[in-house]
């Protein structure tokens, strides 16, 4: 029982680590860095570079990879993207760090190689050294893990409560510009902040990677459960945190005690328990609380005057340039764009064969998933990260449909997406109320825990194979594949496009512009919310069974939660209010890997994901997107030219939804400026 | 303490005994008021007096700690904000709530609508309604709206790119385009110029007369509440210190104390919206 309770301390103090490391950039600086997986998987991988690549002992590889380049990186990313991100506002927040998330893992791969790791070394040699302790065994990493935590938390606590620099840091907690204005820089400290946080990541990496696997997913899990401890703190009390975590750590290996060995059940409950935990402390919120709302958390009088006032404002101040307008109701010259960015997008199957034609048929099934991220976050102003969870039930629910049971392919997609769909309103239930940082966290959890327990189970795994699923005989050819899936993707453009335009698509923007405002005109956030999630959760479950359909196999680990967030990377590159992004984004997101792939060297194969990731980040400047910013400035160019038509009222360039884009600047601009 | 006597039809809206707690600090106190039908019902108080708190109580932002509030004789305390609005309650801001990329025609055509055809935030969806112009009547209305907050210049653009006098001029139009029957105005004419002032003034007499509305009004400007309204209530550090007519209310020393001794009171920051 006791050899049960110290590996379980040692599991919750890397938890604690996890925890304690995104829970101060949380408290002071208000991110909630969704890039810490990718910041520990990078630095582990540093640490393996180090040790087992080039021969380096144990001691100077942790000194190197933990010590000396975990700040490194954080004082990097804090100067180049984090500093930034402090006044804008929580979505930004989190799709920026996303996109940090995203583009880590591929430039580990450039810079330590891309061979695939099967055991990661501890920070002790093998075999390990164990100690005895009150009759049951310990090992030395379990030992170095708790060491750590007791050290993280000493010190912390110590510098916090006892020195200047914690002073100021507590200060720069309550109210930044206060502090500011008192003469310290909250630069310094927030710089201080990150280096702390990011070599934390690195340690809690290097901590968990012989159990989690160093793989970015691997360290998605381990940042998953400490968001659980996150949570159960209500992001407010850093002991209470650690204290979670370990408990969260203990009873995942004392449990393991009185389950069968080896078993998928004993796999399946492990693997749950940071959902469950989450779960259990939402209900526990949401039923017992008068009011929980992240946004009032963080900063004094003069930060909340300073503050950008509701989620969506810094998005809109942007999109007020270039303002919007005459009618949204009726029909306007500006949809011409899109018209004809689809009519190019249709000529491409003639002019396409072979492997490129089967890549924009992907191409184009990928962008009808985006047209579900074009509704969640665009319109709902919500950031979800588990559409590719929603996707992998409408692939797998219609390979088991058709294949299994012998129902039409055309309808098997029909009914998986809406199979899918009440999943997406049972978790809008539990989080929506709880605010948009909520929302992000309890989907990437949820699509985890989907990953682990539903997803790898052989019914639809069939040993990484996946369910096969044969495609209806008018869409054998890929050609006419292509042309389904456009056809597909139109018909919800146009449903995507009149509820924008409708009361519906006007009560959604109330609704992400100002909630109170929208509450005492008569509207239910929940409700409006719901629905696009809804809908959102239809869209992504039905791109996923076209996915499923045009590959003829439904293999669930396409569909990973990480993989998810490269697709919303990808989207919030070209820009997540448009119509026109979610095409040209789709066509890109197959087609520009392939171009890689096919004239590039091999080490390249990383580099577009590497692209969109870093225009993610681009986000925190461009909140519309590049497509919205190329089709503002062309249609400027045209305004300018033609000049007698900008007599109009609310003359200026259109609503970036109904914009004109420029099909071949928008994909150039995507990667010239991602390049930069 | 002297209760609302001046009028004898039942109110539009009270509340009774109402007390909010931030943790240690009593925002508010067992505060009573009521709105009777068509009036203007004042509430001052300097900065931290639990004013803005108040209005979240009635709105049903916030949750008091204890304490009733009725509209239209019924029990509205524990209900949501939304369903209040569906009974007749609209309100403004302190810091404006707008929908910062929607246009000014566009906040008050929604308003209405929610108010009128509430149905068709669903059923626009599957109608392709958003493929066709707006109905007559409708436009009128906001067309009427527009005109009487002198926003039709702007009506085409974005809430984002106006001035704060703009923004609140807006919001007002919002809130008197969900046709209510009770009105809150948190410091409507701060951030106006006294023009601007004066032609709101002048729309909340209209409103009053013409289509019965309610109104309370939360202010900083002592002449304008004592000018405008029929009733006023003092708030000072969450408690009632003072209620009455206009001419009652400057008399009262307990007001003038409030307002000349405690000028530098030390509270910042009310806990609003």
């Amino acid at each position: 029982m006791l050899g049960y309770i110290f590996a379980g301390i040692a599991l919750g103090s890397i938890y604690a680590i996890a925890a304690s490391g995104l829970m101060v950039t949380y408290i002071s600086s208000g991110v909630l860095n969704f890039a810490f997986g990718s910041m520990a998987y990078f630095l582990a991988r540093f640490y393996y570079y180090l040790n087992t690549q080039e021969h380096w002992g144990a001691v100077p590889s942790v000194v190197v990879a933990v010590g000396l380049a975990g700040p490194g990186l954080g004082a990097f990313l804090y100067l180049v993207l984090f500093r930034y991100l402090r006044m804008a506002s929580s979505l930004i927040k989190i799709v920026s760090t996303i996109g940090v998330s995203v583009a880590l893992p591929p430039a580990a791969s450039l810079f330590f190689g891309g061979q695939t790791i099967t055991t990661a070394p501890g920070l002790t040699p093998t075999p390990e050294r164990v100690y005895t302790i009150f009759g049951a065994v310990a090992s030395l990493d379990q030992i170095i893990a708790f060491a750590c935590v007791l050290a993280v938390v000493i010190i912390g606590t110590l510098v916090l409560r006892l020195t200047g620099v914690g002073l100021r840091v507590r200060a720069m907690v309550d109210t930044p510009a206060m502090t500011s204005l008192s003469g310290v820089n909250p630069s310094v400290i927030s710089v201080g902040v990150w280096m702390v946080s990011t070599a934390l990541a690195g340690l809690a990496g290097v901590l968990a990677a012989p159990s989690t696997g160093l793989t970015p997913d691997g360290m998605t899990a381990l940042m998953a459960s400490a968001f659980a401890a996150l949570v159960a703190a209500r992001l407010r009390s850093l002991p209470a945190a650690v204290g979670v975590a370990m408990g969260m750590g203990i009873l995942t290996d004392v449990i393991q005690k009185y389950l069968p060995v080896n078993s998928s059940l004993t796999n399946a409950i492990l693997t749950s328990i940071p959902f469950f935990v989450i779960a259990v402390f939402l209900i526990i919120y949401l039923a017992f609380s008068r009011q929980v709302n992240e946004a009032s958390l963080t900063g004094g009088a003069l930060d909340h005057a300073i503050r950008p006032q509701s989620g969506s404002a810094d998005m809109a101040k942007s999109s007020a340039s270039a303002a919007v307008v005459a009618a949204r109701s009726g029909w306007s010259p500006y949809m011409l764009g899109p018209v004809v960015i689809i009519a190019i997008v249709a000529l491409l199957p003639i002019l396409l064969s072979g492997y490129w034609l089967t890549l924009l048929g992907t191409g184009l099934a990928f962008a009808v998933i985006f047209l579900s991220f074009t509704m969640v976050v665009g319109e709902g102003g919500m950031i979800w990260l588990c559409q590719a969870s929603f996707a992998a039930i409408g692939a797998i629910g219609t390979a088991q449909l058709a294949t299994n049971h012998g129902v039409n392919p055309l309808a098997a997609v029909l009914l998986a997406a809406l199979i899918a769909t009440p999943v997406g309103v049972v978790i809008g239930l539990l989080t929506i109320r709880l605010g948009n940082l909520y929302v992000a966290l309890v989907t990437l959890t949820f699509g985890l825990l989907a990953d682990t327990l539903i997803f790898t189970r052989n019914i639809f795994y069939q040993q990484g194979l996946g369910v096969p699923v044969t495609r209806p005989a008018f869409l054998v050819s890929d050609r006419n594949f292509a042309y389904f899936a456009l056809a597909v993707f139109i018909v919800i453009s146009v449903i995507v496009v009149n509820l924008r335009r409708s009361t519906t698509g006007l009560a959604l923007a109330a609704v992400r512009y100002s909630e109170p405002g929208a509450r005492t005109i008569g509207l239910s956030v929940l409700s409006m919310k719901l629905l696009v999630a809804a809908i959102a959760t239809f869209i992504a479950a039905l791109g996923g069974g076209l996915l499923a359909l045009n590959l003829q196999s439904a293999v669930p680990t396409s569909y990973s939660t990480f993989t998810g967030l490269v697709w919303l990377a990808v989207l919030v590159t070209v820009g997540v209010r448009s119509i026109t992004a979610a095409v040209l984004a789709g066509v890109a997101f197959t087609l520009l890997p392939g171009v890689f792939q096919t004239y590039l060297p091999a080490a390249w194969g990383n580099v577009p994901t590497l692209l969109f990731g870093l225009g993610a980040v681009l986000v925190a400047i461009n909140p519309d997107g590049q497509v919205a910013v190329n089709a503002r400035q062309f249609q400027s160019l045209i305004v300018r030219l033609a000049e007698r038509r900008n007599r109009r009222s609310g003359t200026g360039p259109p609503d970036p939804a109904t914009a004109g884009g420029t099909p071949p600047p928008g994909l150039a601009g995507l990667v010239g400026k991602a390049s930069q | 303490m002297k209760a609302g006597t001046a009028v004898a039809a039942p109110p539009r809206m009270q509340c009774r005994d109402v007390t909010v707690r931030f943790g240690g600090v009593v925002a508010v106190n067992s505060v009573s008021l009521s709105i009777p039908p068509a009036s203007i019902v004042g509430l001052v108080g300097p900065n931290g007096a639990g004013k803005s708190t108040l209005f979240s109580v009635l709105s049903g932002l916030a949750r008091p700690n204890a304490g009733e509030v009725e509209f239209d004789g019924t029990d509205v305390t524990g209900t949501s904000a939304q369903h209040r609005a569906r009974l007749g309650l609209a309100r403004t801001f302190q810091h404006p709530e707008v929908f910062s990329g929607l246009t000014v025609r566009e906040h008050i055509t929604l308003a209405h609508r929610i108010s009128t055809r509430r149905s068709r935030i669903w059923t626009d969806m599957v109608t392709a309604r958003g493929f066709r112009r707006a109905d007559h009547e409708e436009v009128e209305r906001v067309d009427g709206l527009l005109e009487g907050l002198r926003l039709s210049r702007v009506a085409a653009q974005p809430v984002a790119a106006l001035s704060l006098g703009m923004t609140r001029l807006v919001e007002i139009a919002r809130a008197l385009a969900a046709n209510p029957t009770v009105l809150l105005l948190d410091e409507p004419s701060s951030g106006l110029d006294a023009q601007e002032t004066a032609q709101v003034v002048e729309v909340f007499r209209l409103a009053v007369q013409r289509r019965g509305v309610s109104l309370l009004l939360v202010e900083h400007d002592m002449s304008m509440v004592l000018g405008l309204c029929d009733y006023v209530h003092v708030l000072d550090f969450g408690v009632k210190i003072a209620s009455g007519t206009p001419d009652e209310i400057r008399a009262d020393p307990a007001v003038r104390a409030a307002y000349l001794g405690e000028e530098q009171a030390p509270e910042q920051g009310e806990a609003t919206s």
